[in-house]
């Protein structure tokens, strides 16, 4: 994002976008991860998201806002979000703080996130998607 | 012989001089001060001091002379707001230039500092000045010289605490008598006591009559410096820092993952209202040892205060458009809590977490 070292990578599978954050944002870099996420998410015409958090050692309001806010954007677009690798300390702190992952399902890794997408997403398919 | 005679005009500083130091004395006030309304005025006093001193600071030490002078009138800003804080956490005591009788004296130990700076090696000179000057975090000196934070952060101590050292003996005007002088003296400085036995600090001191002179401020000073971090936050970036420096400090004690975590996460909470609602201010995180052990936090600011502190400690009034963002969760991660807060002059929160009470920690 600033010449340096990628902060975040987003790949794409398949009809599923794999966002990998790689170590701590602060704030202006979580806005635009979200903005970059939400973008490729209408380009690809996304149905599943997954979103790696395993690198955050701390998920504090903005973080943990920020990612209920891009899940339901992604949602408005059509594309279920799975929020994966969150540490036990981390999950334990942001309950505590009172800022959980809301109504964004979590998973304990990306194998299981990519599960729980395949689940929900045979369960919903997308309306406008030619393959569904 | 007067000291412009002494210098004389071909070797004196000029105002060109002073001129060029402006860029480096706006990004020392403002990585302290940021937008404080008084910013600019700091700078402009800086000026004016540098310049009227110019004429009699020796040839290639302007620079670090405009560096002392700008931290002393960032830190007269500061200690008219909290004066008895501020005097653990600077870099080296300097009193504050109030009477105009005092004003002599203030420039001798400037003049100490600027040669105290001077012989410190160029890297050490350097990642300080980046550190302390520029407001570079301890991981971007990491990254950039291919090492980790903790070791920058330790490597900066050692700085400091070898900074203190030579200040002392140029404003004391000693030359150490022997080849351990400086070694013990450092020790001292840092409060290291391992290496104070190494180097057997304290049969030093017996034999040796200057050092033990010496040692007294140092002894004075070391026991809280090691165990104390300052950070100024006024930017995202600080927020993260704070947060990781808080972490760093805090493994010094048996804090489990979880503890650190939820320290971590108070101290990101408290630095983004500085950011959001004062625009800057400054963390200070010390680790205690009375009445127990545990890491304590002061986050404070001079922005425009919280009206009603009661709702701002209400859930419900946790949100981006209000002040007081996130304080009830902070309330609940710490073991003690308290805020005090003036509308215009400013919020100090003040929380503690102390060493082996979590409970609920996931296992
Ligand atoms: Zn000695």
């Amino acid at each position: 994002m600033n010449g340096g070292p990628a902060l975040v990578s987003i790949m794409r599978q398949g009809s599923t976008l794999i966002a990998s954050v790689h170590t701590a944002l602060n704030d202006s870099e979580l806005v635009r991860f979200e903005h970059d996420l939400v973008d490729q998410i209408g380009e690809h015409r996304s149905r599943g998201v997954i979103i790696d958090v395993a690198a955050l050692d701390v998920i504090d309001s903005f973080a943990a806002l920020t990612l209920r806010r891009i899940a339901e954007m992604a949602r408005l677009r059509g594309a279920q979000t799975v929020l994966v690798g969150i540490q036990p300390e981390v999950a334990f702190t942001m309950v505590r703080l009172g800022m959980g992952t809301g109504a964004v399902p979590t998973a304990l890794d990306l194998e299981e996130g990519l599960a729980l997408l395949a689940e929900q997403g045979s369960h919903h398919p997308r309306p406008d998607d030619p393959e569904a | 012989m007067s000291a412009s005679e002494r210098f004389g005009d071909s070797l004196g500083h000029t105002a060109e001089d002073v001129a060029d130091l402006i860029p480096m004395v706006r990004r020392i006030v403002y990585a302290r001060v940021g937008s404080h309304p008084s910013a600019e005025d700091l700078v402009q006093e800086t000026l004016t001091r540098v310049l009227s001193a110019a004429s009699t600071v020796e040839p290639g030490m302007l620079e670090p002379y405009a560096i002392v002078t700008a931290r002393n009138v960032v830190s007269s800003l500061w200690r008219d707001a909290d004066r008895k804080n501020r005097n653990q956490h600077r870099l080296v005591d300097l009193s504050a230039p109030e009477p105009p009788e005092k004003q002599v004296v203030l420039e001798e130990e400037q003049s100490a500092m600027a040669t105290a700076l001077a012989r410190l090696d160029e890297r050490e000179r350097r990642a300080l000045l980046d550190h302390e000057v520029d407001g570079t975090d301890t991981h971007a000196l990491a990254a950039r010289h291919g090492t980790t934070a903790g070791a920058v952060a330790a490597q900066l101590n050692r700085t400091r605490a070898r900074l203190r050292v030579e200040y002392l003996l140029a404003i004391e005007h000693v030359d150490p008598p022997t080849d351990r002088c400086r070694p013990v003296l450092i020790a001292l400085s840092s409060g290291d006591q391992r290496r104070q036995r190494e180097v057997q600090a304290a049969q030093h001191l017996l034999e040796c009559e200057p050092c033990a002179r010496l040692s007294q401020p140092l002894l004075e000073r070391g026991q809280q410096r090691d165990d104390c971090l300052r950070i100024p936050v006024s930017s995202d970036a600080d927020i993260v820092s704070a947060r990781r420096a808080a972490r760093e400090l805090a493994t010094r004690l048996t804090f489990g993952a979880t503890d650190l975590t939820v320290i971590a996460t108070a101290v990101s909470e408290v630095c983004r209202n500085i950011v959001r609602f004062a625009g800057s201010g400054e963390v200070v995180v010390e680790l205690l040892e009375a009445p127990r052990r545990g890491i304590q936090i002061v986050a404070r600011d001079g922005g425009p205060g919280i009206t009603d502190v009661d709702r701002a400690l209400g859930d419900g009034f946790s949100t981006y458009g209000g002040l007081g963002l996130g304080l009830p969760g902070v309330r609940r991660l710490m073991d003690e809590f308290a805020i005090a807060s003036e509308p215009g002059h400013g919020t100090t929160v003040t929380m503690t977490k102390w060493e082996g009470t979590d409970r609920e920690r996931p296992t």
